[in-house]
């Protein structure tokens, strides 16, 4: 099992390849891989002064050129947005800078960009045809949760001709390979209080899981405030203490674990169930609640 | 809330077909298209993107921010156009170019640095690749196996390469790079000039 492991996008990015093929043809892929991750980051990120997001939300009401890798994820957030009206909302970028999660990392710079508090998903226009972006009002636009999933798939189409393999991003991770026989992956699912230990395992095969929780990333601002803040009420929900999705793509499964984490206790098995997932849903007090036939 | 499965699959493989597609027509705009605007965007870049040790030599400074690297996403097997090209193909690379640093203050040599930070149980070593004042890499080298306890660093343990012979990997809230900044700043001030 080569194995490597490289920051990105502020958290530890673990590539494990098994195959037969030579040690060179599995470095230069895995070397690809992580460079998606890098081409990602340059372009979505809301910490990084410079990168093509935050650059592009420097301009309100007019038409801005963007290139894929900021155009293709900021699509799909749009899409489900729209599909959870509202639930899931990538304008939540600035209460997020506004509860302290406005740190760049490894550098410790401040983000500190203007944001109009009424601004939703409705003030982000996309033109699929010129390929443009335009923002209505100033925002913050946060890829956070589907930015990741996106480099986890194309890291993973990078792999997906090794007989076995892993794309582990701080815990969001896509676990297949080529090996029809034998590419099952025993996953287990962090307990959410107990930093070591599983609270439960589940298999899967050329799929992702990822999971949104709140025992990870405390605000330094504000009491009872963590990284997943609810679009509409600016607060940080807590039916749950932590929300994993499976799903064909790490995209996928990244963004409605955040919108099932900001869910109540009856509606997140309901989203669940209306795009046709799996997950297991962990509440506070420990109770595990598994849905789609886990 | 309509059921849609298949459409959530079909927007994920379309928007990764996008990007290949995108990869594709910038490695071949590369190869058979001369472009005398914008050669330093595509052309230069093959030199020392990750020399393992000392400073890379090249200067690199006309490398826009956000150039396809020379690596193709493509390989024989990957190949061909996706079934889901949108309209209007994306554009090679991406539009804008961020403002490179002047020599004048420059504050980092090019290449890359062995940084180390430790706490009280132990150490980690990063190596940390810099071009044109920009972290471009950071690649986690040595986690120290001679750690006691799991949770010295404040990483869980799938991250220290210890796992229980239960499970494979494991899937847990995102958890950040704090316990490597340390053993980067370290990287960095070797890096740094004057």
């Amino acid at each position: 099992m080569m194995r490597r492991t490289k920051l990105y996008m502020d958290t530890v990015v673990d590539i494990q390849v098994a195959t037969e093929r030579s040690k060179e043809e599995a470095e230069a892929a895995i070397e690809r891989a992580f460079s998606a991750f890098r081409k990602v980051e340059d372009a979505c990120s809301r910490f990084h002064p410079d990168s093509e997001l935050v650059r592009a939300c420097r301009r309100i009401g007019v038409p801005v050129p963007i290139g894929p890798y900021l155009f293709e994820p900021l699509k799909f957030a749009l899409e489900l947005a729209d599909w959870s009206i509202g639930v899931f909302d990538p304008a939540v970028g600035g209460t997020m800078e506004k509860r302290g999660f406005n740190r760049r990392y490894l550098t410790g710079e401040i983000a500190d960009n203007p944001a109009d508090d009424s601004a939703t998903y409705q003030d982000i226009e996309l033109d699929a045809y010129n390929r443009t972006l335009l923002l209505r009002k100033p925002m913050v636009i946060d890829l956070g949760a589907v930015a990741k999933g996106f480099a986890i798939d194309l890291a993973a189409r990078e792999l997906s001709r090794f007989e076995r393999f892993i794309v582990n991003a701080g815990g969001d991770l896509f676990a297949g390979g080529a090996d029809g026989r034998n590419n099952a992956w025993n996953i287990g699912i962090r307990h959410p209080e107990r930093r070591n230990e599983t609270i439960q395992t589940i298999e899967i095969s050329n799929e992702a899981i990822c999971t949104s929780g709140s025992y990870e990333r405390i605000s330094a601002a504000a009491d009872g405030v963590h990284h997943i803040v609810d679009p509409r009420t600016k607060r940080s929900p807590n039916a749950w203490v932590s929300c994993s999705v499976v799903a064909p793509y790490a995209m996928l499964a990244d963004a409605i674990s955040t919108a099932a984490f900001l869910l109540k206790e009856e509606e997140a098995p309901y989203l669940l169930e209306r795009a046709e997932l799996r997950g297991v849903f962990i509440k506070p007090d420990l109770r595990i609640v598994k849905v789609g036939g886990m | 809330m309509a059921k849609m499965n298949k459409k959530w699959i079909v927007l994920c493989s379309a928007a990764i077909g996008v990007i290949y597609a995108s990869e594709y027509y910038a490695s071949n705009a590369q190869a058979y298209l001369p472009q005398p605007g914008s050669r330093g965007e595509t052309g230069v870049q093959a030199s020392g993107s990750l020399s393992p040790n000392g400073p890379a030599s090249g200067d690199g400074s006309l490398i826009a921010g956000n150039s396809p690297s020379g690596d193709s996403a493509l390989s024989d097997e990957n190949g061909g156009p996706p079934r889901d090209s949108a309209p209007g193909l994306p554009s090679a690379s991406a539009p804008a170019a961020s403002p490179t640093p002047s020599s004048a203050n420059k504050r980092y040599n090019d290449g890359t640095y062995t940084g180390t930070g430790s706490n009280r149980r132990g150490y980690i070593q990063v190596a940390v690749t810099v071009k044109r004042d920009k972290i471009t890499d950071v690649e986690i080298s040595d986690f120290a196996m001679h750690y006691s306890e799991s949770d010295v660093v404040d990483l869980p343990d799938e991250v220290l390469q210890k796992q229980s012979s239960q499970v494979d990997n494991v899937s847990g809230a995102t958890y950040s790079t704090r316990a490597f900044e340390d053993a980067v700043a370290d990287a960095l001030s070797q890096a740094k000039i004057g």
